[in-house]
Order: C-alpha cells, then structure tokens, then sequence
C-alpha cells in the first residue's frame, strides 16, 4: 500500500494549488518531496512480458544456483543486466494442469492461467490478471489504465485451442474473468491511442470537443439506466461492463483535461506494422517507453508471439514455424533453432532493457522505477509442460530487487511471483487470490534480500 | 457450456482395441427386451459402459424405451451413428440396414421428444462485431469507413466473430466507438469546420505491378492502385505519390525506359506525370552501404532518389466516396519477352531495375472547404432544412426520430428521443443547427440501442418459456444473418406491421435478401470464418521453396474461393456443389499455378474445370495453403480442417503433456516423405486413436503441395494417396476420397446447416437444437439441398423463431 498511499496526496496537492502543472515541471518539485520523503518520486512501472511455445530451458537455465550463476546461451544476450536481473526457476503454472475429462489444450490453458494465476475451465470464465489488478490502481493516475502490447494480429480465426476460445492464446490480459483484453500489433494504432486523434491544437475547439463528449456520455449513461430496466438481471452483466468502460472514459477525459499541458517525447506517428520482426518488436518498445516516460500508463503487457502461434523468424534464417519446431520430438536441429529464436527474443529484451536504463526518469532512470517479468506459459513446448517455466525479474522496483542471482523455488506457483510483484507495488493482493481457482499461496521470499 | 460438451464429445475420440477383452468379460448390462437394445448392447456397450467409460459416455444404464429422457444422451449417440464414426473401425458393425434402422429410431424417438421444443436462449444482450458496425454505418448513414483498420478485432467463439457470449466491451472498444462516432459524424454531415486529416494507400510490398491490377482501374494501365476515398466536403485535396525504392533507397526502374504515370479521379485524369529514360551519367552503387570505392554520378544518383519529389496533384473534389486511380500506361510496344518466374521478395527488395512501381499515395485535405457539398449521407440525414428557428426543432424531431428508428432497428417512442432532442439543444446554445444535429447523431452511434442488439422478454411471460419472438426482433435477426448489417424499411416496416412472420412474406423477403448485394456478407463473414479464408491473409509459405508464391497469388487464391462460394449462392446451387462443382474462378496468375491453358489477364473469370482432383473445395488453393506449413503439407491439419469443417466431428485436443510428433524433416540426411512422417506418428497407440481418423483424410490431399500445386512426386517417393476413411471405406486418390465424402451427402449438409445456424444466432448450438437442424436438414434435401431452401428453413425454424425466457 505504501507507494499508492504517498502518490495521492501529490495529486490533491496538484488539484488544490489549482493550476495544472505539466509532466516536465514535477522534476522540479523533487524537492519538496524529497525534504518530505526521499522514496516518493517517480512512480513505479510495471511490465510482464511473454514468450509462445515455451523454451529450450537447457539453454536458459544456468548451471549454479545464487550469485555465481553463468550467462547460457539464451541469458548471453542479457550479459549487461546479469547483476541487475534475478533468474528465477522452477515456478510452475500449476492452475494450468488438466483437470478430469479437460484433456489437451496445453496451450490455451497454459496462456490463459500465466497472468490469472486461475484454472481455465474449458468455457467457463477466467479471473482478473495481476496486470490488471495493479492497472486498477495505478490508472487512477494515468490516462490509460494499461497497455496491452502484441506482435501477432488478434484477428486470425481458428485460434481456439480445443475447448479454450483464441483470447485464451491471444492475450494474458484480463480485466475480469469474462473481458480478455485484445492486444494491438499495430504501432500506428497504438500511438494514436496515447496521443489521441490528431485533432486541433486549439484549446477553444478541443475544450468545446470535451464538452460534446461529456455531454454524449451522459446521455448513453442514462440510455443504459433505462435499458436496464427492461432487461432481466440475470442479462444486464455486459450492461455492467460497458458502463464501466464508458466510466473509464469519463475519467480519461478528466485527466486530458488536467493533463493537456503535458509535454510528450518526440516521436513521429509510426505509419504501420514494419516489415521485419526485429524493427516491429522495437518500434512496440519504443511505444511502451513513450508511454512510460509520458506516465500515460504504468502497467503493460507484451507478446512475442500467439501462443501457439506457427511464426518462422526468416530475418534470422528459420523458415519453419515457432510452433511447428518446438514440437522437435528431440530432433537436435530443430531445438537448435528454437534455441536461436529464444536467443533471438532475448536480445531484442535487451534492447527494452537498455532503453528503460537509458531514460532519466527523476532521481534514476526509468528502469530503476520499473518491475519487468519476462516468463513463458511453457518450459518445453514439446511436451506442453507448464512446470518450471522460465522466468527473469528485472528492473529496480525503487530498490526492491536485489538482482544478480538465480533463485529456485521448485514446486511453487508462478502466481507466487505475482503476488510479490504487488506487495512490491504495496497493492493489495485480496481481489487476484479470491478465487476459489486460484493456485497463489504466499509471496516469493528472498527476491529482495 | 452444455454444447462445447457436446461438440468435443463428438471428437472421435476411440480407444485402440487394447481394452476390449476385458471389457466384453465384465458385460453387465439390462437384458435385451427389444432389438434396440439388443444392438446397443451388443455394438456399444462393450466401451461405453460403467467400467470402462470410454469417453465418459455410460449407455449401459440408459433406458432405449425411453430416449426422451436422457436426449442429451442419445444426441450424442446419433451423431456418432450419422457421422459413420462408430463403432469404430476395426470393431464389428452390424449390417447397414441395422445400424440405420437403429440410427433412424433414435432419431425419430428424439424429434418426437421435442414436439414442445426448446428453442434456446440467444444472449439478451449482443453486440455488434466490427462488420457489422461497419455495415451498419454503410446503411444508416451512407458512409463507408475502413472498419478493420479503425475498429480492434472481435473476439472469437467457436469460430465465429458474432457470437454474443464472447462479444465484450473492453475500455479500449468503447473508446474507439467514440472517436469513431466522431469521425463517421464528419463523414456524414460534411464538417466544413473539419481541418485537413492524411490518409495512406499502400500497394501491397509483394505485388507485381506488371499488368492490370484491379477492376477499377483503366484497361491499359500497369501497376498501381485505384481506392475508393471518402471525401469529407466539397473542397481541395491534394493526392501525393511515392514509388517503390529498393533497400537502398533508389526509385526502382527509373534507368530505363520513359514511363507515364497517369492519376484519375473517377476516371477523368486529373495530371500525367513523366519519369525515367533519364540518363546523366553512371548510377550509384547497389550496396552503398558496402561499397565505399564506388560512388556514381551524384546528380543521377540525386534524380534516382528523388525523382518522385513532386509528384503531387492538387484538385478538387466533391463530397462523398469517389474513386482515385493512379497507374502506370502500359508500353504497349514493348517485346513480348521470355515470361520469367516472377522475383523473389530479397530480389524485389535490393533489385533497382526493372520498371518503376507504384509504393503508396497519400490523400490530404480538405485545404480549400467549399461547403458540405450534396452527398447520399446529407440527402438520408437532412430530411428537411429549417429556414427559420420556428421551424428548427420541429425538423430536428424528425430528423432523430428517423435516424434513431433506423439506428435502434425498432419504432421509436419519445424515451428514444428526448433524450436525443435535449442533447441536440444543449448544443444549439452553442453551435449552428447541422452541428447541433451532428452531437445527437454521434449519440446516437455510441448508444447501446445501436451497438448492441437487445432482445427483450415479453412482459407478461413465465420464466424459462418458450414463446415466439416479435417481428421486429426477427427483422433484425433476418437482417444480421444475411447482411451482417441493419434491417433496411421494407423489412422493418413490415415488421412493425406484424406481417414478416408470416411465412410467405417471410420466404419473399429472405428471397429479396439473398439477392440483394448485402448478403455478400454471408461470404466474407460466413464463409470466410467457417471455411478459414480470413487467415490466407496471415498464410507463410517459406519463399526458398515456394518461390512464386506472392501476394497476387495469395490474393488469387483467396479471391477464388470467394467467388465460388458467392456464385453458389447466387445461382442457389446444391450445398454439394462446394464438393464438386465442375467450374471455379482463375486469373491468369492463378491458372498458371493449376496448369490451366488460355487464361490471360488478371481478372478472375469462371472456368470449366476438367481436372477431376481441382473440383471443388478440396482442390482449391486457399483451402490446400491454409491448411499446410510453411515448408510442408501437414495431413494432420488438413485432417483436422475436413473433419471439423466439413465433417462436424472435430477431433479431440491431443492430451496434455503428449508432443504432437511431428517434424522429422529428415533421418540421417535423407529426406522423409510426409507419409512417412505420419506413419511413425501412428505408432504410438495414444496418438493413434484420433490420427488414424485424420491423418488419412489429409494424406488423400497430399497430391497437392503446401500451396496447392499438383505433385506426383515428394521426398524422391510417388505420392500415394490412398487410404481408409473412418467409416470403412477405401479410396486410391483425392478424387475418389471425394466420392466417400458425397456418398453421406447429408453428413456434410448436416455440418452446413449447423455452422450456419450458429452463425445465424450468434449462440453455440446445444443437443437441444439438434432437432431443429435435422428438420431443416429433411426440408433442404426436398429441394435438392439448395442454398435457398437452406436458408429458409434457418428462418423458420424453432431456434429462430423463438426462444426461451429467462429463468427466474
């Protein structure tokens, strides 16, 4: 609760000194702050990031345990985060596991529970993910709540996994255990969304558009009221969830209000999806820092791939796909190239890494504000195996994760993680373990000693 | 829930003969008292009993005398009998005349049992998919938007992006549907306060601009793109044009040869450019990158980068959707040379000869706003134009009453618009009456009445009853099922008179549908989800072994598949005819890759096939792609895409922790053929189970290759299709695998008509409906399985037309 509870009072101070200060000037505020309390500065961000089909984890997972742990050859890529990073093994996704009768869909249910830390049940709802359960609060802050970052279109067909519809593979964002988040591959899209429409910069014409849309927004809040009546309880839940979204809304509009002085880092409209895999999976991180480095969101998610999904990575010479390979049934070549494909994700992380490293963020950089989990629904993609997936903590988490080290916790749930990710960001765990389907015991220990 | 149940028990899912001895000894069953029983007992019972519980299905202890009680149950019983896929193979059978009768008595006895039907519970509350928005804002307001690219992707169910349950509303939707009210409401009334937006048209990367490239384009013409452009207000545009450069940055084709690049705006031109046969002296480097010896002549290398600089064409343009074209002129005396295979993408990418293509344009503007201009959106909208402020709001009424009926597909009442009235003043305080009636509009498209389709109880109906829904709900079913789009006034007129349910309006009307150009819906929704069409978009064949597959191919293909499917349905063939019609629709693109002579241009036209094996959906390109791996056919997908495509029997997932087995590209170096992949696949008795079902069905294709080629060669081995399909019976090839398929022709109607149901109520289909499928099957089969007559019996029946209240 701690950083949540000190963030507030900066606002109410904004609100009351009635002047709406952009993101620039609160650097000078340091000050102030700093006399009052040296640790509530910049907020904390937060990023889970997911790789499909799982991993050649005798690739990945070094040797030695604690501080002495070696570079393998898919950590390599990372050799300049080794001392700020924790290699965690041996979390299992065990909400995952095939209850009597599920049968198959190892990836559906694998992807579905990675972030919900719930058993999927084959047609029946999910649960919120902890990405969500931290956007909760901290979007109260910020004009998006979340991001939700992809690298595949989230409109193929065909993508159910046995019983599990395709948001089961296509996002590991839920905001409750019916509403997947749909995640965007398209950086136009996805800065439009931050920036907004490129309307006019005429503060009479977009204060007279905010007035318009507040009004319209009242009237569909009353629409809905009145449609409610003449429907049964029982029909009105997506009722609930859309008036929810038009309440987001209304909150955003708020916040532009009070936020439009904000000065934004340059960056130039992306006019679409490019053309290799390395440039799109950059320009998805440059996007993501933007978002940061604006405070336009703290919470986002990113997908390499579907999981499941059957893309080849020709940019670095594999023309057979991802999930096709990772069913190597042992076949020494085709683990080599998941092997290089996992490398391959590795180095384009450091590149994330680097650019959160490099970007000053108060007292630091944006890295040291930020928790990354960097993990997989999979550890072998061949057997559908969701125990002892692999799993990196980074970031500084304001000075809560002492990296350099691999750490083991054999037989305990990944939800486990998450549930130190949000003692970490001092939220309150109730609403993610409150699920009869839950798998999360108890938070990791050690992660901060 | 109940019927994804349903549908994964229909998995074929069998068990090796492993454990059949034990189970015949611990037989315990009810004695036979009737032949019924006596065929269960002896043909089902030895798996599907209290010990073994094959597949979690239990018959011992069920009551045959009594088949409408357990009819979810027996549903599944049927539809194993109905399929051929039980007992399985290798298990006796009893005689065909037997297992019919047998199949027939359930089947009549589960009919009988729901002559009170359920009709079903179609979710109260559903929103509009992406399409249907995008249509509903083509005929409400007349107004074209990119729906895919301003809208985010639907979630899916069991195939389909319709279906109610899985249609949420994210944050992120909501917001979108507001800033695109906004935009549809610039569109609409023609913004004159609008500034200049951008928009971008690009000329897909792997395309070969080497002839005529659309329909709308000029005959003559080479390369380029035509796109119809929907202009805001009458007023200035500018259109600016950028050619393809190589990886290096070069203008592509510009050494050579003079080209003209010619730029229309509904085919009257509005500017010809010149480019290229300019030589000044040496050209640069290809790699400049890499070659630091060798620079070029600098002001040739300078017009080679920028020779595109000023393409840009300023004109004016009127209000409304029209269409801009820019292509080359194609030289027409040009030598025909050797037809070469077309390049590959790296050589498309670094190649700088060649003859200069078309990369994008883009439209800006309006600069100059001369009004709103007269566009078929104002004409719908603006009904009558207040010349006084008395008369204002007496015209404001009309125009949001009429717009509000049409948007929430239902009369209207003054809750509808009040509401909308009150929105309209607040804004007339402060802006002019056709701004005023643009804030009310854009309400009007974010409310639920439009985004979601609401289907309301009847008032005074008991709790978890069925009971026939109003006309005008069945409009709007009517009307998403056909067009994916809102009911027009003829439908919702004479559902406000009462008059669509009766059942020859109701025939007429669905007839009128049909042939309306709207329900080309049912292709690019219905037909492009069921069949996977939509993911030939996504399809990657691997370039070094697949050279000439480009995105004119791809697009070919898809094409293809989609003619044929609407030529179906406008000529109201068989259902059958999918399986083996003797004709289907090539370019000349395409009908190199079949082996078809005397095809030219890149029109799709119909041909008669005479090829048995490309008859068709099973010889279709899009579908043989689709279905393959980026360097392979895989039987197991094609397997899996006939069984639950066509077949209605999807096989179950494979069990958790069992690797697929697959991808043994080669064995101490020598190539494996993908028959031999497969049969080491089979030896292990867990996975063969479900692959001795499917992998025969895909080895009966394997004649075609990853991209539909016709092959008689793999791996160094002849391609030998042949095999046993599940119900027993043998074929040497894909022709002959094809004739099984049309042996059982109600089989694959079967599927049809639950697919479309499905579709057609946006629900999953339970053992409930089945009744209902199987009429509308009986009722297709006395028309010869028309589309029509398919199509009708959809709109008639139970699950249609009524539907259950809600449970207390």
């Amino acid at each position: 609760m701690m950083i949540f509870k000190k963030s507030i009072p900066r606002r109410t101070f904004l609100r009351g000194a009635g002047v709406t200060l952009g993101l620039p000037l609160l650097d000078a505020m340091f000050p102030v702050f700093a006399a009052a309390n040296t640790t509530a500065k910049s907020p904390l961000r937060v990023s889970y990031f997911y790789g499909p089909n799982g991993r050649i984890m005798n690739r990945w997972t070094p040797k030695v345990a604690g501080a002495g742990f070696e570079l393998t050859p898919t950590l390599k890529p990372l050799a300049a985060f080794r001392d700020r990073m924790l290699v965690l093994s041996g979390l299992n996704i065990k909400a995952a596991d095939a209850r009597p009768g599920e049968g198959g869909a190892g990836h559906g249910r694998a992807c579905g529970a990675f972030l919900t830390g719930i058993h999927p049940k084959p047609g029946g709802a999910l649960g919120i993910s902890v990405d969500q359960v931290l956007a909760k609060e901290f979007g109260k802050h910020t004009q998006l709540a979340s991001l939700e970052l992809a690298m595949d279109p989230n409109d193929t067909v065909g993508g159910n996994d046995g019983s599990y519809r395709a948001a089961y593979t296509k996002t590991i964002s839920w905001r409750s255990g019916a509403t997947p988040l749909p995640t965007e591959d398209n950086p136009r899209k996805v800065f439009e969304r931050l920036i907004g429409e490129s309307g006019s910069t005429d503060p009479a014409v977009r204060l007279d558009h905010i007035q318009t849309r507040r009004s319209i927004l009242d009237f569909v809040i009353q629409d809905v009221a009145r449609v409610s009546r003449e429907i049964g309880p029982g029909d009105r839940a997506k009722f609930t969830e859309y008036l929810d979204a038009v309440r987001d809304i209304e909150r955003r509009i708020q916040l532009a209000e009070e936020q439009s002085a904000r000065e934004l880092p340059e960056m130039d409209r992306p006019a679409g999806v490019p053309a290799t895999y390395s440039e799109h999976a950059k320009l998805m991180f440059d996007l993501n820092m933007l978002a940061f480095q604006g405070d336009m969101t703290r919470v986002t998610t990113f997908m390499y791939g579907r999981e499941g999904g059957d893309r080849p990575y020709r940019e670095i010479g594999i023309g057979d796909g991802h999930h096709s390979l990772s069913h190597h049934a042992g076949n020494p070549e085709a683990i080599a190239l998941c092997a290089q494909i996992d490398a391959f994700h590795s180095t384009l992380f450091a590149y994330f890494l680097e650019r959160l490293q490099a970007t000053p963020d108060g007292e630091g950089s944006l890295f040291d504000h930020s928790i990354i989990v960097y993990s997989s629904g999979l550890n072998d993609g061949n057997a559908h195996t969701h125990y002892g997936v692999p799993t990196l903590l980074t970031g500084g988490a304001m000075g809560k994760i002492q990296g350099g080290r691999h750490l083991q916790y054999p037989g305990l749930p990944l939800s486990n993680l998450h549930l130190t990710v949000l003692d970490m960001a001092g939220i309150a765990a109730e609403e993610y373990v409150n699920n009869e389907d839950s798998d999360a015991t108890e938070k990791l220990d050690v992660i901060s000693i | 829930m109940m019927s994804r149940s349903v549908l994964s028990y229909i998995g074929v899912m069998l068990l090796g003969s492993v454990f059949l001895h034990a189970a015949v000894q611990q037989l315990s069953s009810p004695a036979p008292s009737s032949p019924h029983r006596a065929v269960l007992n002896r043909y089902c019972v030895t798996c599907h009993n209290e010990k073994l519980k094959t597949a979690d299905l239990i018959l011992s202890n069920l009551n045959i005398e009594d088949v409408g009680s357990e009819t979810d149950v027996w549903e599944k019983v049927v539809r194993k009998l109905r399929a051929g896929a039980m007992p399985p193979l290798g298990l006796p059978r009893p005689d065909q005349a037997t297992y019919d009768s047998f199949a027939t008595y359930l089947e009549t006895e589960l009919d009988r049992a729901a002559a009170s039907p359920d009709p079903g519970r179609t979710p109260a509350v559903h929103r509009l998919n992406r399409a249907e928005y995008t249509n509903a804002i083509r005929d409400l307001l007349a107004v074209d938007i990119d729906g895919a690219s301003l809208l985010p992707a639907d979630d899916s169910g069991l195939e389909f992006d319709n279906m109610a349950d899985v249609l949420s509303v994210s944050p992120l939707l909501m917001e979108t549907y507001m800033s695109v009210a906004g935009k549809v409401r610039s569109l609409a009334l023609g913004d004159t306060d609008l500034g200049a937006t951008t928009d971008i048209y690009k000329v897909p990367e792997r395309f070969i601009q080497d002839d005529r490239m659309d329909e709308d384009l000029p005959f003559g013409s080479r390369g380029g793109i035509a796109v119809r452009h929907p202009f805001p207000v009458d007023g200035e545009y500018v259109i600016r044009i950028r050619l393809v450069r190589s990886g290096d940055g070069y203008i592509r084709g510009i050494r050579g040869d003079r080209h003209q690049l010619d730029v229309r705006l509904n085919g009257a031109r509005l500017k010809l450019f010149t480019i290229g046969g300019v030589n000044l002296g040496p050209s640069g480097p290809l790699y400049p990158r890499n070659g630091t010896f060798y620079r070029g002549d600098a002001k040739q290398i300078e017009y080679e980068f920028n020779a595109d600089e000023n393409f840009e064409v300023h004109f004016p343009a009127k209000a409304g959707t029209q269409l801009v074209q820019v292509t080359f002129l194609k030289q027409t005396s040009a030598p025909d040379g050797i037809l070469l295979p077309p390049p590959m993408y790296p050589d498309i990418v670094d190649f700088k000869g060649g003859d200069p293509a078309l990369a994008s344009i883009t439209i800006r503007g309006p600069f100059e706003t001369i009004g709103p201009g007269e566009t078929p959106s104002r004409h719908r909208i603006f009904l009558c134009n207040p010349t006084a402020p008395a008369e204002e709001e007496a015209c404001a009424t009309k125009i949001l009453s009429l717009l509000a009926r049409r948007a929430y597909r239902q009369p209207v009442t003054n809750e509808h618009v009040q509401p909308l009235l009150h929105l309209y003043r607040t804004a007339r305080s402060r802006k002019n009456f056709e701004a005023a009636i643009g804030t009310a509009l854009q309400a009007i498209l974010v409310s639920p009445e439009f985004l979601f389709r609401i289907e309301r109880d009847p008032p005074n109906v008991a709790s978890n009853t069925a009971y026939s829904i109003s006309d005008v709900a069945l409009a709007s079913r009517l009307s998403f099922f056909l067009w994916s789009s809102i009911p027009d006034d003829e439908l919702l007129d004479l559902a406000e008179k009462g008059k669509l349910s009766d059942p020859v309006v109701l025939q007429q009307q669905v007839s009128r549908m049909v042939a309306d150009s709207r329900s080309k819906a049912l292709v690019n929704n219905f037909a492009g989800q069921w069949l996977y069409l939509r993911n030939m978009r996504d399809v990657s064949p691997d370039p070094e072994l697949f050279p000439d597959f480009d995105d004119e191919l791809r697009e070919a293909m898809q094409k293809e598949t989609e003619l044929f499917f609407e030529s179906m349905l406008r000529e109201d063939r068989s259902v059958l005819d999918l399986l083996m019609a003797d004709y289907t629709f090539v370019n000349e693109r395409l009908a190199r890759h079949y082996e078809i002579p005397n095809v030219y241009g890149s029109r799709l036209r119909q041909v008669t096939l005479t090829d048995e094996a490309r008859k068709g959906l099973l010889g279709q390109g899009s579908i043989l792609t689709l279905t393959s791996k980026a360097r392979r056919t895989s039987p197991v997908l094609r397997g899996k895409w006939v069984l639950e495509q066509l077949l209605g029997l999807p096989p179950p997932p494979p069990p958790p922790n069992v690797p697929l087995l697959e991808e043994q590209e080669s064995k101490g170096g020598k190539p494996v053929s993908v028959r031999q992949m497969m049969e080491q696949h089979r030896q292990n008795p867990t996975c063969a189970s479900c692959h001795k079902i499917m992998d025969p069905i895909g080895l009966a294709l394997e004649n075609f290759n990853a991209v539909g080629q016709w092959r008689t060669v793999e791996a160094n081995v002849p391609v030998d299709a042949s095999g046993v399909f599940y119900d027993g019976s043998e074929f040497q090839n894909v022709v002959e695998f094809r004739q099984v398929l049309l042996n059982h022709p109600e089989r694959f109607v079967y599927t049809v008509a639950e697919k479309l149901l499905t579709y057609a109520l946006g629900r999953e289909i339970h053992y409930y409906d089945a009744p209902a499928v199987r009429k509308i099957v009986r009722e297709a089969a006395l028309n010869d399985y028309r589309w029509s007559a398919l199509i009708t019996s959809i709109a008639r029946s139970t699950p249609f037309q009524m539907r259950r209240s809600q449970e207390q």
